[in-house]
């Protein structure tokens, strides 16, 4: 592949990936349903317990 | 059965290698590099026997934080080296004949020792000793495997310890940031891959569901080093008998390379381990949570993404083609929303608990850290636009902008986890003094400030200077006098640095003391052990 070539990838499909792939994350991470599960995951480091269970 | 064979599998071929240079090196400095190799491979052996036997303890239910203290140590302890030769090295510039014109002290040697020693021995160590505690706190799991986690600590200070003394023999690739020869890198590589493998065990054995933000960003770190470091040293030793190596790489290709690497070393040691350590010690110590965990999510795929294509800003004006600088500068300012988002993210954490940043150094030591990083991270893009680089670029200006990153950010938020870690995992109460810890804060506060303040004067004059001509176009200033002007900066930078390194001292004195005292009362116990 030249560089031209390379060029014309990544201003294409290589930055329609990126955008799709920032829309597909966005919408996972603020999808409704989610909400409770992170907000609860971000309570992990609180937890005072010091005793590993595995 | 598996993990001692591993383990086997990492010491022998290096403890082989450290024979072979001793048998045929021929360089004396390499050949005591092959005796360095041998004897800490025969410490790992002696380890490895001892921890035989006792294999089956390995499952009670305890979190192993003896190989999170040595990481501690060890990074103190290359900080002070590391910020000793930063210190010698900025007199060395206000006074140059402090270079004392031997081979072995001028700036060229003692340069690397410097980076190596804060970037690898100081950072590195500090990354590896808390990513190890926060994936077992985080995954309620106990580090997996015995004597793996020892092996990574243990080569990966070889690794540093190679480095650093083979610099003022002469021993080096001459790749910023990736000095060290081939047989240093070869043995950092098997360790790296060592390190993923211990981290993936520890989170395959979790018992929380959700693998916590904080190792995503532990994770991004080292995978991507484990990348960086094996394509930025692809070389051909010369032979077995000489520390030498050629690279794959030449002209336009090899400096793409070293800034793909250079620039995202910052990007995901410097940057993506921290957010790792911040995403956890800042919300523990505060006692609360994230302001925006799902903040943290997008923020962690935007970097994570985006910086992989910065390097080439690092390349302006060069011979490197027009499209791959503009893409480089492109995706450095868009860099700057995902790095904002962590630091409001950061800052916001603490509502609720800015009485906190007031009272508690290691709080405070955080939050500031968390302004540099935005304070760096801004001027990092602004300073990646192609008009402010070509006023910027070669000056003193970059080396300010990389120490606000590095001590402002790095160091600072180091500083507070280590004030908090330290009493956790030698469980005592709390630190020794925090009437030292809040000295330290103002101390190297003042440091940082003079230092970077400094460097952007003079960086910015040196460049001025360069740049002015009279009405035939000649050069105003001959370069001596842009060199002559630098003086009083340079006096300045060396006093902020001497501060810097004061506030390392105090740090070191404070973790001894607090080690050195007594255990937690049983009610006020940091860690309990289950069995």
């Amino acid at each position: 592949m030249s560089q031209d070539a390379g060029l014309v990838f990544l201003k294409t499909w290589g930055a329609l990936y990126l955008l799709a792939f920032f829309i597909g994350m966005t919408v996972w991470t603020y999808w409704p349903s989610r909400k409770k599960g992170l907000e609860g995951a971000s309570r992990i480091p609180l937890d005072n317990g010091d005793k590993p269970c595995r | 059965m598996t993990e001692r064979f591993f383990s086997f599998l990492v010491v022998i071929p290096i403890l082989a290698l450290g024979i072979a240079i001793t048998s045929f090196g021929k360089d004396t400095g390499y050949v005591a590099h092959g005796w360095i190799i041998v004897a800490f491979s025969i410490f790992a052996v002696k380890r490895l026997i001892n921890d035989w036997g006792t294999a089956k303890s390995e499952k009670t239910l305890t979190y192993n934080d003896d190989v999170v203290k040595i990481g501690i140590i060890a990074a103190v302890t290359w900080a002070i080296i590391g910020f000793v030769a930063g210190d010698i090295l900025a007199w060395q510039l206000a006074i140059p004949s402090l270079n004392a014109d031997t081979s072995w002290s001028n700036f060229g040697r003692l340069r690397p020792i410097h980076t190596t020693c804060v970037l690898f021995g100081f950072a590195g160590n500090a990354l590896i000793a808390t990513s190890f505690y926060v994936v077992q706190r985080t995954s309620k799991a106990r580090l997996a495997g015995k004597t793996m986690p020892w092996m990574v600590m243990l080569y990966y200070n070889l690794f540093v310890t190679l480095a650093v003394t083979g610099y003022p023999l002469g021993i080096t690739q001459s790749r910023e940031y990736a000095e060290p020869e081939w047989y240093a890198d070869l043995i950092l590589l098997v360790i790296w891959i060592a390190y993923l493998v211990t981290y993936l065990r520890t989170l395959a054995r979790r018992a929380e569901p959700h693998i916590y933000v904080a190792n995503w960003y532990y994770l991004a770190f080292i995978v991507v080093i484990a990348v960086l470091h094996l394509v930025n040293n692809l070389a051909v030793p010369v032979s077995i008998s000489s520390p030498q190596s050629y690279s794959l790489f030449s002209g336009v290709q090899d400096a793409m390379t070293q800034w793909w690497y250079g620039h995202n070393s910052a990007g995901f040691l410097l940057t993506a381990g921290f957010l790792g350590m911040l995403y956890y010690f800042l919300p523990k110590a505060a006692d609360r949570p994230i302001y925006s965990y799902r903040m943290s999510i997008i923020g962690f795929w935007g970097i994570t993404f985006l910086y992989l294509w910065v390097g080439s800003h690092h390349l302006h004006y060069t011979a490197l083609p027009e499209w791959v600088q503009v893409l480089g500068m492109t995706m450095s300012v868009v860099l700057l929303v995902p790095s904002w988002a962590s630091v409001f993210n950061g800052l916001f954490t603490l509502n609720g608990a800015w009485d906190k940043v007031r009272t508690d150094p290691a709080i405070r030591f955080m939050m500031v850290a968390v302004l540099f990083y935005g304070l760096a991270t801004f001027e990092g893009s602004f300073m990646a636009l192609k008009p402010v680089n070509a006023l910027s670029h070669y000056t003193d200006w970059t080396v300010g902008h990389v120490h606000a990153g590095a001590l402002g950010w790095v160091a600072f938020l180091t500083f507070g986890a280590m004030y908090k870690l330290v009493p956790w995992v030698w469980q005592r109460e709390e630190i020794y003094s925090v009437k030292l810890a809040s000295i330290h804060f103002w101390v190297a506060l003042l440091g940082t400030f003079i230092y970077v303040g400094s460097m952007w004067n003079s960086g910015i004059t040196q460049s001025l200077m360069w740049q002015t001509y009279d009405g035939d176009g000649n050069f105003v200033y001959a370069f001596i006098d842009t060199v002559i002007a630098m003086k009083p900066y340079y006096w300045a930078r060396a006093i902020g640095g001497l501060l810097f390194l004061i506030g390392g001292c105090l740090l070191a004195f404070n973790i001894y003391m607090t080690v050195q005292g007594p255990r937690a009362r049983a009610g006020n116990a940091v860690a309990v052990p289950a069995e």
